[in-house]
């Protein structure tokens, strides 16, 4: 199928990642915040002092409990961090000198069932690698899946290309594309940016591949799924970045966690902006050492529009596919709202500023204005490429109504597909985060 | 200006949670009117475009100014007519100016009491929504208006149009638009829009362009129109705007830049005022087929003069054109625009009693824009349900 996306926009933020991949080495120490993770209640399954492998479980989820966490590296549990009324908010990891890995017997997707291959994953504790929507959590090892998508084209700010994030391995990615298609009866859906890169998967049986064209956020799985097999009541979808269908394959070929990923760094406030090849877990610090321009400064790992705030002692999420620094401006111009504006100074989807040319933006963290009620001048709808109505849904999540906001559509929307209408907004509503508010009070009511 | 950062960061504690507390809310409107407001992004998204409703409301209000201005030179330039004086540009100006200048005082003075007062009371922030209601209000009234009427129109349309609903984004009638109404039907006598309001000796009377047609029966709109010597009623100079009216709103020709301005920047919606346009013509052109069968004068008004006569153009362009009582959906945007135009020519032809009907249509649709949003948004439900169902 060829969809081409019409809303939405690409922001034109500086600091874009380019060059090669770089390797970073000597990662000493790793950790996960379940906090990554949406919608678990995790239950520790080790203590500070333990001896992990990589692949070896840390946790698992109260709710689904065969789904177990895995350990991003091999050595010992240093420390445990927990939050207000205990919940855990990072479980770091000092790796060995010879770190170990988890290892099992590899397995053949070809010739094994449905079955032997969920469990496979099950005891590898790789399970995660897999989320589902609606809801955007970790998968259900029990749901038929109505289909599973793959979108192989990242067009969020600052993002690396996923085909160029694969190089080195394509097999993996096949193979794991192959263990994909025995998990549904219905498509493995991959989507990608053009024409060549799609006849590169004419081979892969029960594959479809599509082509997306547009701006962001023609790339998030979300607006795909809407577009190519919208998610009705009932049902289940299962999605994964292409990175990690290599991971899956990797366990496939060879029995083994492999946690190397490849991310981009960038952001204003980088002073190179690239490529590096490292591993889930990595410390942030590790990750954006002697690159960065400016003191004043915030680490957000993942995109700057969906990713969430770190500081120096966080860590790499099982996610995140990038790391974006901003610079922090206390800057506070006199008469600001008078200026005529221009492009240097000011960003932004409406005219309302006099702007020339298609400069890169060095975008702050700013909020650009204070919260007031909505004033609905089409700034959500016109960035929202779905057949959403995001203003009638975001007042039926305000007043709880959920029978309202699931006749909507809330089943089929995430907060990473409102992210840029949240941008967007000139009342500074946060809509992102009630659309989340708003699944979270679905997936109680289900 | 870092003297006033300066000043406004030492006093901030005390209206924080000093004994100030209470006037907090002005400290924000002051604070952040001054400077840009600082607030660092803590959930995703971390970037935020640079509009906020400050700047949409500085939109609207550079969008008004050359109607502000046409309605300056206007005033003199009729009050010059009257009297037979010869008068320059500047000084048509300068003498609108000072007739103008004070209702714009009285106005945001008394609307700004109202707004500090509610934001005061109920702890909320100072909105921006009055920036524009208080300019607007001064460009909708007649150049006569007496200032008393001003602030009780003003306070009429800020109370019950919207604070008792909330302030700003909560409305359900365009403030500016009811203050307006008001007038109309608390003073009749001097504000229903059959004869001229003109700074003008005593005595001076005259008919303004809709009452020249609606006042006789059986004739031709266009006739009549051109028969008028004491005004230059001629569609050209009606699109200018060189003709008595309510403050701003003669001049077409002023009113359309603004409503380019308002496009091109994305903060009124074209929808709206396209379809406002449309729903004008269209049913303007339907009268002009019925008008053999009635002896009806205003059937026979072309749709182009329709157009430029009365306060439609300023209506559709800044009244109608109000994203929070306006439909909130794009076919909903449609259908009221469209509405709008309709509505302005059923009443204005076919109702005797008004001869302006731009005002009344757009209170109606903004009592009916919830109504057409909830047809919006079941049919929109209703496709996804079908989907479901297969």
């Amino acid at each position: 199928m060829k969809i081409k996306i019409q809303k939405g926009h690409d922001i034109r933020i500086s600091g874009v990642p380019a060059g090669t991949v770089n390797t970073l080495e000597s990662v000493t120490e790793v950790g996960l915040v379940p906090d990554d993770f949406r919608s678990i209640k995790p239950k520790l399954l080790v203590k500070v002092g333990d001896k992990v492998m990589a692949g070896s479980g840390l946790f698992f989820d109260k709710n689904l409990p065969q789904v177990v966490y895995p350990s991003p590296g091999g050595g010992t549990i240093q420390d445990i961090i927990f939050g207000e009324r205990r919940k855990i908010r990072k479980i770091i990891v000092a790796i060995d000198k010879d770190e170990k890995f988890q290892q099992t017997e590899p397995l053949n997707p070809d010739n094994s069932t449905r079955e032997e291959i969920i469990d496979f994953i099950l005891k590898a504790n790789l399970w995660p690698l897999i989320t589902q929507r609606p809801f955007g959590k970790t998968a259900n090892p029990a749901d038929h899946p109505k289909a599973i998508f793959i979108s192989g084209l990242d067009t969020t700010p600052l993002a690396i290309d996923p085909f160029m994030a694969l190089e080195g391995r394509e097999d993996e990615f096949r193979t794991g594309l192959l263990v994909l298609t025995k998990l549904t009866d219905g498509n493995v859906n991959l989507s990608v940016g053009s024409e060549a890169r799609a006849v590169e998967f004419n081979d892969v049986n029960g594959l479809a591949t599509h082509i997306i064209t547009g701006p962001h956020p023609a790339g998030n799985v979300g607006i795909q799924i809407h577009h190519i097999d919208p998610i009705n009541p009932g049902e289940v979808v299962w999605t994964m970045q292409p990175q990690q269908v290599a991971t899956l394959g990797k366990l496939f070929t060879t029995g083994e966690f492999d946690p190397t990923v490849v991310i981009a760094v960038g952001g204003p406030a980088v002073t190179n902006p690239g490529f590096i090849k490292t591993r889930i877990g990595v410390p942030v610090s590790d990750m954006i050492k002697d690159n960065i321009n400016i003191d004043a400064r915030r680490v957000i790992v993942g995109d700057v529009l969906t990713g969430r705030l770190a500081d120096d002692n966080d860590y790499l999420g099982f996610y995140h596919r990038a790391v974006t620094i901003l610079p922090v401006s206390t800057e506070r111009p006199f008469l600001g709202w008078a200026r005529i504006g221009s492009s240097s100074r000011q960003y932004t989807l409406t005219n309302a500023y006099l702007k020339t040319g298609r400069k890169l933006f060095n975008f702050s963290s700013k909020k650009n204005g204070a919260e007031r009620a909505i004033v609905p001048i089409e700034a959500w709808e016109a960035v929202l490429p779905m057949d959403i109505m995001p203003n009638p849904l975001f007042r039926s999540i305000l007043a709880n109504d959920v029978e309202e906001m699931e006749k909507l559509g809330i089943l089929e929307c995430d907060p990473d597909d409102f992210a840029l209408a949240t941008f967007a907004c000139p009342s500074k509503i946060e809509l992102a985060a009630v659309i989340r508010q708003g699944l979270e009070l679905m997936e109680k009511e289900i | 200006m870092k003297i006033l950062r300066k000043f406004s960061e030492k006093v901030e504690p005390s209206f924080k949670d000093g004994p100030l507390k209470l006037f907090y809310p002005i400290y924000e409107m002051l604070d952040t009117l001054l400077f840009n407001t600082e607030k660092e992004n803590d959930t995703a998204p971390f970037i935020r475009d640079s509009i906020d409703l400050k700047r949409v409301m500085t939109i609207v209000i550079f969008a008004l100014l050359p109607a502000f201005f046409f309605g300056l030179f206007n005033i003199g330039y009729q009050q010059a007519l009257a009297f037979g004086l010869e008068r320059s540009l500047l000084a048509n100006l300068w003498f609108g100016l000072k007739v103008m200048l004070p209702i714009v005082i009285v106005s945001y003075a008394t609307g700004g009491v109202w707004e500090v007062l509610f934001a005061v009371v109920r702890k909320h922030e100072v909105d921006e929504g009055f920036l524009v209601t208080g300019l607007l209000i001064p460009m909708i009234v007649p150049p006569t208006i007496p200032l008393w009427q001003v602030v009780v129109a003003t306070s009429f349309g800020m109370i019950i149009a919207k604070m008792v609903f909330g302030g700003t984004g909560m409305n359900i009638f365009n403030p500016a638009l009811t203050s307006r109404a008001f007038l109309f039907f608390a003073y009749p006598g001097k504000i229903s829009g059959d004869s001229v309001w003109s700074l003008a000796p005593d005595g001076f009377t005259g008919a303004t362009p809709l009452a020249v047609t609606a006042s006789v029966t059986g004739g031709n709109a266009r006739a009549l129109l051109d028969g008028v010597t004491q005004f230059d009623y001629s569609w050209s100079n009606m699109f200018i705007g060189l003709v008595p009216g309510s403050i701003s709103e003669t001049s077409a020709l002023a009113i359309l830049l603004g409503a380019i301005l308002l496009i091109i920047t994305k903060i009124g919606s074209w929808r709206i005022i396209v379809g406002g346009v449309l729903g004008l013509l269209g049913t303007a052109l339907l009268t002009n087929l019925l008008s053999g069968a009635s002896t009806n004068t205003m059937l026979t008004l072309p749709p182009h003069y329709h157009l430029v006569m009365g306060g439609f153009m300023f209506g559709i362009t800044f009244m109608a054109t109000d994203p929070v009582t306006a439909a909130h959906t794009n076919i909903g945007r449609w259908i009221y625009g469209i509405m709008i135009g309709v509505i302005t020519v059923v009443v204005r032809s076919l109702n005797p009693a008004y001869p302006e009907g731009t005002m009344l249509a757009i209170l109606l649709m903004n009592a009916f824009a919830p109504l057409i949003d909830y047809f919006v948004v079941q049919a929109n439900i209703k496709k996804r349900v079908a989907r479901y169902a297969q």
